[in-house]
């Protein structure tokens, strides 16, 4: 499955690549994400419950980000597993600072499925994956209207 | 009085699927029966790390849980193939094992790895998610030609570049490329008969049963044949003795070829039984059955054919891989190789033939027979290819065919058709059925039609298949010639009760095809009785002396002739009882509407009183054994031979690319009759399933080997409102070498149905001057992405 797009933030590259590089911050904003712990530099477990289409599951597993070209880029390698299936992505992010205080984010990236999850609904499943996308990428503008409203 | 033969008798058995009473294996319950849930791969190709079982089995209500390593631990062997096919160079092909679970690596998405035995089902399954494997994922190969290039992973390691046989048919190969290469034209061809899927009604299920008490085993099971199931269990994979098992196939919902064979689930149930001395059942899920039942066709060909200046075929030359997926089932190296390269004389005079093969092992579901096996791909090759030339050669598709035609030959008068792929066609008339069909359609007005809808805007198009199949499988010593390790022959018994009530005990197996009625309505004619005297038994070993089971279109030719020749010991029988009651010679005695009857007197005795004399046996034929019971083994002749010629026609919205099944016409030639109404109902279906193959259906595979439309949501089956209301008609040419006269009729419909349908299309198609071929299924996108292009 094709993971591609791209939304722009009214924020500097650097302080969106710094939210981005906090597990706190990661696993309040992405979706169904109810774990995310550091186990070594730049490599966390995550553990997520997402409804992808027509099935639902509980995913465990490794999130590592690479590659890391600070404010630029990183490559975002993601291993979950679950009882319904597989995922394995490697995701590249890019950030672009379009103007003053505007940053383009782009993605671009592939995932594999396995099991249940591959041979059930992966025809709705890039629909799914973009609204997911969609609510990680308001999350991440809500959490930087908050950030600026009580700066830490 | 009592002439049933040709009469569409309501089927007897459908009182109670009606009623929702049918008895299916998962409807059996035991007592004291447990539950089994299979853990599978959700990769293509991965060795198993791990595999850690102790969360699973401290849950509470799992009783035991086995694995790959306990399998190969009590040195059960895998589930064996059926069918030899040796390497050009005369090597038997390559035949890897195939456990009931694996120990070391998955070698497809399915493969099993791991059986939870549980109070219930879902706690089986809810174990099966708590147990922990650790997988190392491999590379996969799904694509059958690709899997035989260099550098590809192997799904065996013990057969180079996944080659399980390489195989060739017909005329040396020097003679086709030298008719080729001084034909007038050549029509090339290279396409993707597409996997499907056979998506039976009833999901598979099995229950093993070992009782201690009586050291015997009984499998339940979804089979089309529990004969040969029983043979495989006890001799092949678990070294049981045969006489202490009992195979049962109760009420089937359906097969299409897929519950042809024996499967790892029905060895494992009691293997499983043995250990625990319990009953266990098994039964797949949807998601599951689409994973794990054997799919059908999956080649990919290049063809082709010449042609002289007139049209006439000069020669013919295919080169095809066959994916035969990750293990070899029951009857996979048969499929592509005798069941489909014998097929490609088709109807037509082609002097010279030649088929190159290969059988390809990939990281998917294992290939075997779907409804028609082989038939159908060879037929889509032929009726693509005359399409495809009628059109580059600017003449008329319906007359090339016929300018091709091998001329009509009864098999009696005349002799068989010799073909230059090994078989001998028995009878047939081909320009009659295409003649037919051509009336029904109104050929003569239709191209007028279709020019008219043209400039309207409507894309019109008609499509032609004359086919050819090989059925009524099979005489033991040809197949057994070819490589078929066991006789396909059939049994039926006839014991005549006291009463003259009639039990028969076929081995053949209905799962959908009306035997009850069929073989009870020959029963009743030829012993002059009522519909209602006669039983008819199959599917349980403890009752059925043996049988091969049914697929093959065989049943009647087959298995119906082996009840005839019990009838007619039956009849002897009875004459000999007769002529000493009447006090006449038996030769002057003639039996008729269920009486035997002096000839010119009007003395008779009827078959009632035969039958209590026979077991009352106190004024009786000195030296004649009591009773009214025999069985017969009938080995064919021949292979029988059903033929046809089926017309679609469609109309493609220039819009959207949605294909609309206007009519379809289907004039088949299956032989003698016994129930046109059951003839009908198997033509219809099979046209369901051959339009669904060319508008709906393909499993489609990933490049990781993941079947990605595994479910009702992905993979589209043909519904009720996608079909016209089929007109078909029959021309009856009696098969020469069976006592019924019949050819079958179980997979024609599947057979001709599909390149019609295509050819419709790229007809309707014409105005756009597509030049490629299009693939199926021909989805809405794909017929767009066409028109645009």
């Amino acid at each position: 499955m094709q993971l591609k797009g791209s939304h722009r933030f009214p924020a500097s590259a650097h302080t969106i690549f710094n939210m981005l590089m906090d597990a706190d911050t990661l696993a309040k904003i992405t979706p169904g994400v109810s774990t995310l712990e550091a186990t070594g530099e730049d490599t966390y477990k995550a553990i997520a419950n997402v409804k992808l289409g027509p099935v639902s599951g509980s995913f465990s597993g490794d999130l590592e980000v690479a590659d890391k070209v600070a404010p630029q880029s990183f490559l975002l390698k993601i291993k979950q597993n679950s009882k319904i299936g597989n995922v394995s992505a490697n995701v590249q992010i890019g950030l672009q600072e379009v103007g003053p205080e505007e940053t383009e984010l782009s993605f671009d990236g592939k995932a594999n499925l396995s099991g249940l999850l591959a041979r059930t609904g992966q025809r709705v499943l890039s629909g799914v994956a973009n609204t997911l996308t969609k609510q990680f990428f308001q999350a991440l503008e809500d959490e930087l209207s908050q950030t600026r409203q009580h700066p830490a | 009085m009592t002439n049933y033969i040709g009469k569409a008798v309501k089927r007897v058995e459908d009182k109670r699927f009606l009623t929702g009473k049918g008895r299916y294996t998962d409807d059996i319950v035991l007592p004291g029966m447990l539950h089994a849930y299979i853990v599978r791969s959700p990769y293509a190709h991965a060795k198993i790390i791990s595999i850690d079982t102790s969360a699973a089995e401290a849950m509470e209500g799992v009783v035991k849980v086995y694995t790959g390593k306990d399998i190969a631990d009590s040195g059960v062997g895998g589930v064996p193939c059926g069918w030899q096919i040796n390497f050009k160079n005369g090597d038997p092909m390559k035949e890897p094992p195939h456990p009931l679970l694996v120990a070391d690596k998955a070698r497809y998405m399915g493969d099993g790895v791991a059986v939870v035995i549980a109070d219930t089902r879902e706690i089986a399954r809810d174990a099966g998610d708590a147990i922990e494997i650790e997988w190392e994922e491999l590379p996969a190969v799904a694509h059958a030609k690709k899997a035989t290039e260099a550098g590809q992973p192997l799904v065996h390691d013990d057969a180079p570049n996944n080659l399980c046989f390489d195989w060739e048919l017909g005329n040396p190969k020097e003679e086709v490329d030298k008719a080729l290469s001084h034909a007038h034209h050549v029509t090339t061809l290279e396409f993707t008969n597409q996997r499907v899927i056979p998506n039976a009604m009833e999901p598979r299920s099995a229950i093993g049963h070992f009782d201690e008490s009586t050291d015997k085993y009984t499998l339940y099971t979804t089979s089309q044949n529990p004969h040969l199931t029983r043979l495989l269990l006890c001799a092949f994979v678990l070294g049981i003795p045969e006489h202490r098992v009992r195979v049962v196939a109760p009420d089937v919902g359906g097969g299409f070829g897929s519950k042809i064979f024996h499967y790892a689930e029905e060895a494992l149930m009691i293997w499983c039984s043995q250990r625990l001395k319990v009953p266990i059942k098994w039964t797949s899920d949807r998601s599951e059955a689409f994973m794990t039942d054997a799919h059908g066709r999956d080649h990919v060909t290049k063809a082709e054919m010449g042609f002289d200046k007139e049209g006439h075929i000069v020669g013919l030359r295919i080169n095809t891989h066959a994916n035969l997926g990750a293990y070899l089932s029951t009857f996979a190296p048969a499929v592509p190789t005798w069941l489909h390269g014998t097929l490609l004389q088709g109807l037509y005079t082609t002097p010279k033939i030649h088929i190159d093969l290969c059988g390809v092992f990939t990281h998917t579901t294992p290939v075997d027979a779907y409804r028609g096996a082989g038939r159908p791909e060879a037929t889509y090759l032929l009726e693509r290819m005359m399409d495809v030339a009628a059109l580059e050669m600017e003449m008329d598709p319906a007359e090339l065919r016929v300018k091709n035609f091998i001329p009509p030959f009864d098999g009696v008068n005349e002799p068989g058709y010799q073909t230059q792929v090994a078989l001998q066609y028995d009878s047939g008339d081909y320009h009659a059925v295409l003649k037919r069909a051509l009336e029904m359609v109104g050929y003569d007005d239709f191209r007028k039609e279709q020019a008219e809808a043209r400039k309207q805007g409507k894309l019109l198009g008609i499509g032609f298949s004359t086919y050819i199949e090989a059925c009524g499988i099979a005489p033991s010593a040809v197949v057994g010639a070819l490589g078929a390790r066991a006789g396909l022959y059939e049994v039926g018994q006839v014991r005549v009760q006291p009463t003259g009530k009639v039990s028969v005990y076929t081995g053949a197996h209905s799962h959908g095809q009306g035997h009850e009625t069929t073989f009870a309505q020959v029963v009743a004619d030829r012993l002059g009785i009522p519909l209602d005297d006669v039983e008819i038994v199959h599917g349980d070993s403890e009752s059925v002396a043996f049988g091969m089971g049914t697929y093959g279109s065989r049943s009647l030719a087959v298995g119906g002739s082996a009840i005839v020749k019990s009838l007619d010991k039956i009849i002897d029988k009875g004459a000999k009882i007769a002529a000493h009651k009447l006090e006449a010679a038996e030769e002057d005695l003639e039996f008729a509407d269920g009486k035997w009857t002096v000839k010119g007197t009007d003395k008779s005795i009827a078959f009632g009183d035969i039958a209590l004399t026979a077991y009352v046996p106190h004024d009786y034929p000195e030296g004649l054994e009591p009773g009214m019971d025999f069985s017969s083994f009938y080995d064919p002749a021949n292979f029988t031979y059903p033929y046809g010629a089926h017309i679609a026609v469609v109309e493609v919205d220039q819009d959207t690319g949605q294909t609309k099944l206007k009519r379809f016409i289907a004039v088949d030639d299956v032989g003698n009759v016994i129930n046109p109404m059951i003839v009908d109902g198997q033509i219809h279906g099979g046209l369901a399933q051959g339009i669904g193959q060319a508008l709906f259906e393909g499993a489609m595979y990933d490049e990781n080997g993941q079947l990605i439309n595994g479910s009702y949501m992905d993979y589209t089956m043909p519904r009720a409102d996608d079909l016209p209301s089929f007109e078909i008609d029959r021309t009856v040419t009696p098969c020469p070498h069976n006592p019924l006269g019949v050819k079958g009729a179980g997979e024609a419909g599947c057979i001709g149905s599909t390149p019609a349908v295509v050819n419709a299309v790229m007809d309707a198609l014409r105005p756009f001057g597509i030049k490629k071929d299009l693939e199926m299924p021909l989805t809405p996108e794909r017929v767009w992405r066409a028109m645009h292009s």
